[in-house]
């Protein structure tokens, strides 16, 4: 019997409705008081995560002794307690999972996203769409925040404005020539994955030999190239392979990394000529002269220690790691996560000592965890306010106000109208959406000889359009089926090339994703001349057209994008310089930083648009609006 | 305790990287007062309580209604008929376990009338859904006291919010993009000396390319100088004649084309800040001239003492400059040039640190303080930040409703504005008056508390 401002129709409407709340997170957990509060008496929340300490400045459902524990279950749980007239399901799965298919989602009235995550949001987007479902998308980050409103028909859908590119580096940079921390950090985090993760040919850390800069001529440069096709980098040996030959002696293992393949690397003169060459380290040496450093002051994680700190910090690491492999017993694989104290040791030291050998300055466990972890500032406040006004947009869509809706942004300061929630006018679907318009079709440009048909399966249809579990039909009279969304039907197509299935210069593929019910048109533009590194572009949305990022300081807001599974800088071998563009990301990529949001031009359309690199953390705390 | 702090670390992680650990030390020694646990005077509790404060009082003379346990979070059924600051303290205690939760059964009057320097102790106070009498009488107290009162009301969807206090001072404002102090203009001489031990012209390329962008600008702003009567560039025409004097320094290879030297790019993009004079800022110079400033006497608080020390040095040691802020942002070079660099500043900030700190000295032995009293960190802090000091001040309550001081154009201007949220401030004006006349909030026939519906 909450006694709100809402009319009488409103407040038996709210105890009968049924609503999803998608993230048990930092909004989540406000969002459940706040609904339960309201009068809302049906609601499901799902979330896959476990809670981890830090969450708990914020996320108030949960408590020390509930770490390890489903948020989703916790969270129900805990809301109960407060309001045990309400009736809660939680579900401790991924929404991705298939068994939340259109069906389930037609259950509920309005659907309010409370995620971390582009890859997650893109597919409710998506499922909303489907079984025309309001959605409410929110998203923080430190004092900044945003609410909006998507329907289908009435509003721009989530995927409506191209998303800003992530930013990724060269493979050449990460393996030979690191010039800022950052190119150390996601060094440090593939070698950790070589070392006791899952191994990832993308994320090799040996110098690379095919590096084109390290050849004196274009002709040695292919030779070179060709070379390391065949055989590869200097290691013969998986890292893995080898650091378990050696016990994973961490002294052995220190002078392979920092001492021989840098000596490698300084044979490859050419690489030095204009750059300060590296230094290798030798542990026997460090050994006998520790340095002597003066204790600094404030948190033990905000020191930066000296190199000899860093290789006792490696050691210790190591074994630490080494040991958990070896209680998980053979082919057991470590997941690298910022918040386990010995994965993040090892990262700090390594991306340190790496630091120092191409002279860099040394950053404190606090900055490489932030970089290395994408981390989003993340309090109560902010998150609170937001959890708000989803639910005050919840209310008018149910009193069927849609045209009433908003979206708001919360700011850091009031703006010059001395506004510190900003609401503006929802825009109408865009035209040129890949998603939400009727026929959806874009043109790909690839080269047909090079692609398999796994990367257009990976990093087409998954990483950039967002499908879950796309079936893949060419539209060559035949229908010949490409790709089988059914286990094992099309496996032995995966590592052939498109021009192996008569796929040329104009071919069409039509894409399903049933679970998404999802079709997409791709036109396929083959050409020769793509950028070394790229494997493909899509036409329309060019690496380098993210929007301009223009300042009406009025609207501008900042936001960076949460995203858990995508917690790492991406890197490695494509996209030869800077950024490459990928709008639905999924668990390779992601980094970041911020996130801005500028008003567009445009008169009426108040909306402002996102340009960007991106981010990523886990918990709540997104954004990605727009 | 080690242990401890580690796992503190751990569970603030998220917010230090937003208000730093100075930030996360002030609020661990706040201790903050809550009257009336009603659900919006809960959720403001919630919020503090979760980033750990280090305390909380909650004043609440009332008896939990069956309308408490419906709309706040922090009162259930069990509850009801219990004292509300009582069932309300137990509950967002369960919240963090490294903050302390007190209550005190007892009506703000009572306490006001009884004992009110009982508020005195509290870092900040905060009163939600007070009548209007409350707030002054209480106001006047905290004024008083010089601890600040926030004021909050919820109606509905309509809320307000107003803090009170007569003078808050911030050593750490976080500046969004400040300048760098580098002194680029006027190089102390421990840095020209420094500049000295450069020669970019018998250099080798690796070190060429690896020499700090400011001793770049510096080099050639000293010749820059020498040519043109000692004038630094100054408009447009001009930074962009020393950008191209800049850049003609670049080494060339075998072809005559330019080598990539990316410390030379980073110099020519820095012109523009670097060349920016070194002044101290006129909020600086308007706290210099405050009343405050110029008449330390014991009751003045240490932030006011510093602020008269770095005067002092402004107008001496300083020679019209604030101390060296010590810090410099990175740049391309290698560690060793960066280091070397870095310390030059490094030391600079630590002179003018330590002759601060005499001046600290001798102002507190003036006013019979023992020169103890304010800590060398705390003026290396102090010193540190001196460019971005701020002082807030805001009007009493008193001032703002007394019938001579109220802002009457301005409520009226506003007023004829069609957009204008001053009617919702007049109407809550008028809302507190006729409770103050009938004990009872309008449209309600008996007296019935309000507590804010979300």
């Amino acid at each position: 019997r909450p006694r709100g401002p809402q009319p009488q129709g409103l407040a038996d409407s709210l105890s009968t409705c049924k609503v999803l709340v998608v993230g048990a997170g930092g909004i989540g957990c406000e969002l459940l008081k706040n609904l339960v509060l309201t009068g809302f008496k049906n609601i499901e929340v799902i979330d896959l995560d476990t809670i981890d300490v830090s969450n708990l400045n914020r996320q108030f459902l949960f408590q020390k002794k509930h770490v390890g524990k489903s948020k989703a279950q916790v969270a129900k749980e805990s809301a109960l307690q407060f309001c045990p007239s309400a009736s809660i399901t939680a579900y401790h799965d991924s929404i991705t999972n298939p068994d939340y298919n259109v069906e389930f989602f037609r259950k509920f009235m309005l659907v309010m996203n409370a995620l971390d995550n582009r890859a997650a949001r893109n597919h409710v987007n998506r499922m909303c769409l489907a079984a025309d479902i309001p959605l409410i998308e929110s998203g923080s980050a430190g004092y900044l925040g945003q609410v909006t409103v998507i329907k289908k028909g009435l509003t721009e859908c989530y995927e409506c404005q191209p998303k800003p590119a992530q930013k990724t580096f060269p493979g050449c940079t990460i393996r030979n020539t690191p010039s800022e921390p950052i190119h150390c950090i996601v060094w440090a985090k593939y070698l950790f994955n070589q070392l006791f993760g899952e191994e990832d040919a993308d994320q090799e850390v040996s110098p690379d030999t095919a590096d084109p800069e390290a050849a004196w001529n274009p002709e040695d440069t292919a030779a070179r190239a060709a070379v390391s096709e065949k055989d590869g980098d200097i290691k013969r040996v998986s890292t893995k392979v080898w650091a378990r030959s050696t016990g994973y002696d961490p002294i052995k293992l220190f002078n392979k990394l920092f001492k021989d393949d840098i000596m490698y690397l300084l044979t490859m003169d050419k690489l030095w000529k204009k750059r300060k060459a590296p230094t290798p380290l030798d542990w026997q040496q460090l050994e006998v002269s520790p340095n002597e450093e003066a204790p600094a002051s404030g948190l033990k994680d905000q020191k930066v220690l000296d190199v000899w700190g860093y290789c006792q910090m490696f050691q210790d690491s190591v074994e630490t790691l080494s040991s958990q492999l070896q209680e998980k017993g053979d082919d057991a694989e470590l997941v690298w996560d910022k918040d386990d104290p010995p994965a993040m040791d090892f990262v700090t030291a390594a991306a340190n000592l790496r630091m120092h050998v191409f002279s860099m300055n040394m950053k404190s466990r606090f900055d490489v965890k932030s970089m290395a972890g994408n981390i989003i500032p993340a309090i109560a406040t902010t998150n609170a306010v937001i959890a708000g006004l989803i639910v005050l947009e919840g209310l008018k869509i149910l009193s069927g106000e849609m045209e009433t809706c908003r979206t708001v942004f919360l700011n850091k300061c009031p703006n010059l109208r001395k506004k510190l929630l900003v609401p503006c006018v929802l825009d109408p679907p865009s035209a040129n959406c890949y998603v939400c318009v009727s026929k959806p079709e874009v043109t790909v440009k690839l080269n047909v000889q090079k692609t398999t048909v796994l990367s257009l399966q990976d990093r087409i249809l998954k990483e950039r359009f967002g499908m879950v579990a796309p079936d893949v039909q060419i539209e060559d009279g035949k229908g010949t089926i490409l790709i089988s969304s059914e286990e094992g039907e099309t496996e032995a197509n995966n590592n052939k090339f498109l021009s192996d299935f008569g796929i040329r210069n104009g071919s069409r593929l039509q894409s399903d994703d049933f679970l998404q019910d999802y079709t997409l048109l791709v036109n396929v533009l083959h050409t020769e001349e793509l950028e070394r590194d790229v494997e493909f572009e899509v036409i329309g949305e060019a690496p380098d057209k993210a929007p301009p990022p223009q300042s009406n300081q009025e609207e501008v807001n900042s936001i960076t994008n949460g995203n858990k599974d995508s917690a790492q800088p991406s890197t490695s071998s494509k996209g030869r310089h800077h950024l490459r563009p990928l709008t639905s990301n999924s668990a390779a990529v992601a980094t970041g930083t911020k996130r801005k949001y500028s008003e567009t031009g445009e008169s009426s359309a108040k909306r402002p648009r996102t340009d960007q690199s991106d981010a990523a953390d886990d918990e709540d705390d997104i954004v990605a609006l727009d | 305790m080690a242990a401890t702090k580690d796992s503190k670390e751990q569970k603030y992680d998220r917010q230090l990287r937003l208000w730093g650990d100075h930030g996360q030390e002030a609020l661990e020694n706040a201790h903050v007062c809550l009257i009336n646990a009603t659900a919006t005077g809960t959720e403001i509790l919630k919020n503090l309580v979760l980033p750990g404060i280090g305390a909380f009082t909650i004043v609440d003379g009332h008896i939990v209604s069956g309308e408490d346990a419906g709309n706040n979070f922090f009162l259930s059924s069990d509850s009801i008929g219990k004292n509300r600051a009582q069932a309300a303290t137990e509950l967002l205690q369960e919240l963090n376990s490294d903050v302390s939760g007190n209550f005190v059964e007892e009506s703000p009057d009572k306490l006001l009338d009884n004992d009110p320097e009982f508020f005195h102790r509290f870092t900040i106070v905060i009163g939600v859904q007070l009548p209007e009498s409350t707030c002054l009488r209480l106001g006047m107290v905290l004024w008083s006291a010089s601890v600040p009162f926030l004021i909050c009301k919820a109606y509905g969807l309509i809320g307000y919010m107003r803090l009170m206090v007569q003078e808050h001072t911030v050593i750490e404002s976080h500046p969004d993009n400040a300048l760098e102090d580098l002194r680029l203009d006027r190089p102390f001489d421990e840095f020209k000396s420094h500049i000295k031990s450069y020669n970019l012209s018998i250099m080798d390329k690796k070190d060429h390319s690896h020499t700090p962008w400011v001793i770049i600008v510096a080099k050639y702003l000293e010749r820059w100088l020498s040519e043109h009567d000692g004038q630094p560039p100054k408009n447009y025409k001009e930074k962009e004649a020393f950008r191209q004097i800049i850049r003609e320094g670049i080494l060339k290879n075998e072809n005559g084309g330019l080598e990539d030297e990316e410390n030379f790019e980073e110099a020519i993009k820095n012109v523009n800040t670097a060349l920016n004079p070194t002044k101290v800022p006129t909020s600086v110079e308007d706290l210099f001239n405050s009343e405050q400033c110029n008449n330390i006497t014991a009751q003045s608080s240490s932030f006011w003492v510093m602020l008269r020390a770095v005067k002092e040095f402004v107008y001496n040691e300083g020679s019209g400059s604030l101390p060296v802020r010590g810090s410099i942002p990175d740049m391309i070079a290698d560690s060793q040039k960066f280091i070397n660099l870095q310390n030059v500043y490094r030391e600079k900030a630590m002179q003018d640190a330590a002759a601060v700190s005499k001046h600290v000295e001798s102002l507190l032995q003036s006013v019979g303080k023992p020169p103890e009293s304010i800590s060398e960190k705390d003026i290396k802090l102090f010193c540190k930040n001196s460019s971005f000091l701020r002082v807030v001040r805001c009007r009493s309550l008193a001032e703002e409703y007394s019938v001579d001081s109220i802002n009457k154009d301005e409520i009226t201007s506003r007023m004829d504005s069609p957009d204008s949220e001053m009617v919702f401030y007049l109407m809550l004006r008028a809302v507190d008056r006729f409770y103050q006349l009938h004990s009872r909030y309008p449209g309600f026939r008996k007296s019935l508390r309000i507590s804010g519906a979300f």
